[in-house]
């Protein structure tokens, strides 16, 4: 253990704490009990606090520890990263701003308010809600781990022989406290946090993609000591690859690896815009010109995203030798700079996971309070109770995480972003298709969401971690149906399915005349721009919402 | 796409500003499309800086495909403008102009 390093971390960590718990005072409006002011900060953040949200949602856990790790362990598709992060962009350029729009019109906060508003259908938008409930607990769980492998790093709470209660308590010292001061101050803690947050991971990663480099020899020599790397495993391990006990390892995917690559990349990023966390941040932006204007800039932030995926190389030309590889980039981290810097580096990885924990956590909850307790529990709930259901809600989705974290294996914590993704982009066909047309009947949408449910959880159920029969969830690939041998990311798979029975079963619905509800959105509501009438009016004071304090 | 969304009057739109947005379509298509193509990049020669093709590429793509989309969301400005009137939409949004349509603000 350094003590260095840890006091910096220390230091750190109690910094944000303090922060955590006086955010509820920051921009205070006069009481935390309504659901606009603890969940969505007052409604008052401008571009400039958004956007250090939305960078929230870019810099979490995965891009610092679960996508350098999936590199480290030599995953050919492990990169699937970057062209995730290219494609992204347009496709929100395409689709968001319609979102934006008829949100704004209407007063929409969560994906599931605007299915319901435009199929009439309750049980739809319930399903879109309890699918961004279920999804958002693996993402979550995956920025634990984050912070997990930090302490693990650098001695606190890891060790092979550590009992339970050793090994996970600095894990649940770190989540209680997240938990608390979510509770206490709701979305303002994480939107003052990420300050120091990104100031801290901007320091941290220029630092380690310029400087580490020239320690390593360059880029050249790191790309093939991992090469070589990865072949002497392969043929050290030939027999065990040849029947199927242990995956082949290389630093770019083969010919047969391609589908899985491309998959991975689309349907990653299909889904992270379906995230209620992710639609909360886009709905703060001012205008549907800063949502186009951001889809051209914002790709600056792949880049090193990119550079910072190949730190799981770094780490192999470090010569880091550790069993599981989310700690690669900790380990790399503890290796190359001074116990200071570690620890900067340290408090910078574990803040940058309990930020987008805080508000995954949050924007579960609010679409648990919205579309959920109010539109089936208590349709007469006052403010105050929409408040205390959110901030209760904010600490089940947490335990959700804390369970995903404990029940599966946290050596590829990749996964559990990816399982999220198998779910979560089964509400697209409702969400994304509705934006542009009404020709699927709200029926066929949910049952073939149902489908696309069901496929994907029971396939990936049935991937077992290699090298272990029997075992579940242990990849986000499957073989792609009707074919021998190509491998696919499930939930590219799933949604196929799902749309494939939406189409059908609209086909047979509509020969039936089945009632397919009232739109209560008109073409003009997919255009409309901030300052255009029923704009401003809906943010101001929503239907639906509590009334804002301003 | 979105040109063909059933608009109050759809048809003013398409002939004003389909072309642009067809512009804007494509140039969005090259950014999803070509990233997938796998096959395309997967080679370790030529190398640039000690980075491997199949890396560099992909780190090329970044920057290109984030100018292809600077330019779509030029165009697309051009061509919202434009097709504002055909959604019934006043031909300015009140928070662009400089405050004269404080009626309509509410």
């Amino acid at each position: 253990m350094n003590t260095v390093e840890l006091v910096i971390f220390l230091f750190f960590f109690l910094l944000v704490t303090v922060i955590g718990f006086l955010a509820a005072r920051w921009r205070r409006a006069d009481a935390m009990d309504s659901l606009d002011e603890w969940g969505l900060g007052g409604r008052g953040f401008g571009t400039f606090i958004s956007w250090f949200l939305i960078g929230g949602d870019i810099y979490t856990a995965y891009t610092f520890i679960a996508v350098p790790a999936t590199l480290y362990a030599g995953s050919v598709v492990g990169f699937f990263a970057v062209p995730y992060t290219i494609v992204l962009y347009p496709l929100i350029f395409i689709f968001v701003p319609r979102f934006w729009s008829v949100s704004h019109r209407h007063g929409y906060v969560t994906p599931a308010d605007f299915v319901r508003g435009r199929f009439d259908s309750k049980p739809l938008a319930l399903a879109v809600a309890l699918t961004g409930l279920l999804a958002t607990m693996p993402y979550i769980a995956l920025q634990l781990v984050g912070i997990q492998v930090v302490l693990e790093i650098m001695g606190i709470g890891g060790g092979e022989n550590a009992s339970f209660l050793e090994k996970d308590l600095p894990l649940f010292i770190a989540f209680a406290v997240l938990a608390a001061y979510t509770y206490a101050s709701g979305l303002r803690a994480p939107a003052l946090i990420a300050f120091v947050k990104d100031t801290l991971i901007y320091i941290v990663i220029l630092v380690a993609v310029f400087y580490l480099p020239t320690q390593l020899g360059g880029w050249g020599h790191i790309f093939d000591v991992a090469s070589q790397s990865f072949d002497k495993f392969n043929s050290d391990n030939a027999g065990a690859i040849a029947s199927g006990k242990a995956a082949g390892k290389g630093i770019m995917p083969p010919a047969a690896a391609h589908w899985a690559y491309a998959s991975l990349a689309l349907g990653s990023a299909l889904a992270l815009f379906m995230y209620p966390h992710s639609l909360t941040g886009v709905l703060a932006s001012k205008n549907r010109t800063v949502i186009r204007r951001n889809a051209a800039l914002l790709p600056a932030y792949s880049f090193l995203l990119g550079l910072l995926a190949l730190l799981g190389f770094a780490a192999i030309a470090a010569g880091v030798t550790v069993t599981n590889p989310q700690q690669s980039v900790p380990a790399l981290f503890d290796k190359m700079f001074p116990g200071w810097f570690a620890g900067v580096a340290f408090a910078a990885i574990a803040i940058g996971a309990l930020v987008p924990a805080a508000i995954m956590s949050i924007a579960a909850a609010n679409l648990w309070t919205r579309n959920i307790y109010k539109a089936f529990i208590n349709p007469d709930a006052t403010p105050k109770q929409e408040a205390t259901q959110s901030k209760l809600v904010s600490l089940v989705v947490k335990f959700g995480a804390l369970a995903f974290v404990l029940g599966l294996g946290t050596q590829d914590a990749i996964n559990f972003q990816l399982l999220g993704g198998v779910w979560i982009l089964q509400t697209m066909p409702a969400l994304v298709f509705s934006l542009y047309t009404r020709w699927f009947h709200r029926w066929a949408l949910l049952a073939g969401w149902a489908v696309g449910m069901v496929y994907g959880t029971l396939t990936a159920y049935n991937v077992p971690v290699p090298g272990k029969a029997g075992s579940h969830f242990g990849g986000p690939l499957a073989i792609v149906p009707f074919t021998d041998t190509t491998k696919g990311y499930i939930a590219l798979t799933a949604f196929v399915i799902n749309v494939l029975v939406a189409v059908v079963l609209t086909f047979a619905f509509r020969a039936l005349k089945v009632d397919n509800g009232r739109d209560e959105t008109s073409p003009a509501d997919y255009h409309a721009d901030a300052g255009d009438p029923g704009v401003e009016e809906v943010l101001e004071g929503e239907p639906g919402t509590a009334p804002t304090a301003r | 796409m979105s040109q063909r969304n059933a608009a109050p009057d759809g048809t003013a739109r398409t002939r004003r500003t389909g072309g642009l947005w067809r512009v804007v379509f494509l140039l969005l298509a090259v950014g999803i499309v070509v990233p997938l193509l796998v096959g395309l990049y997967d080679s370790v020669d030529p190398r640039l800086f000690g980075f491997p093709f199949y890396y560099w590429f992909q780190f090329a793509l970044i920057p290109v495909v984030s100018l292809l989309t600077w330019i779509a969301f030029r165009l697309s400005l051009r061509a919202t403008d434009q097709d504002r009137p055909s959604y019934g939409l006043p031909t300015e949004p009140g928070s662009r102009s400089t405050g004269h349509e404080g009626g309509e603000r509410r």
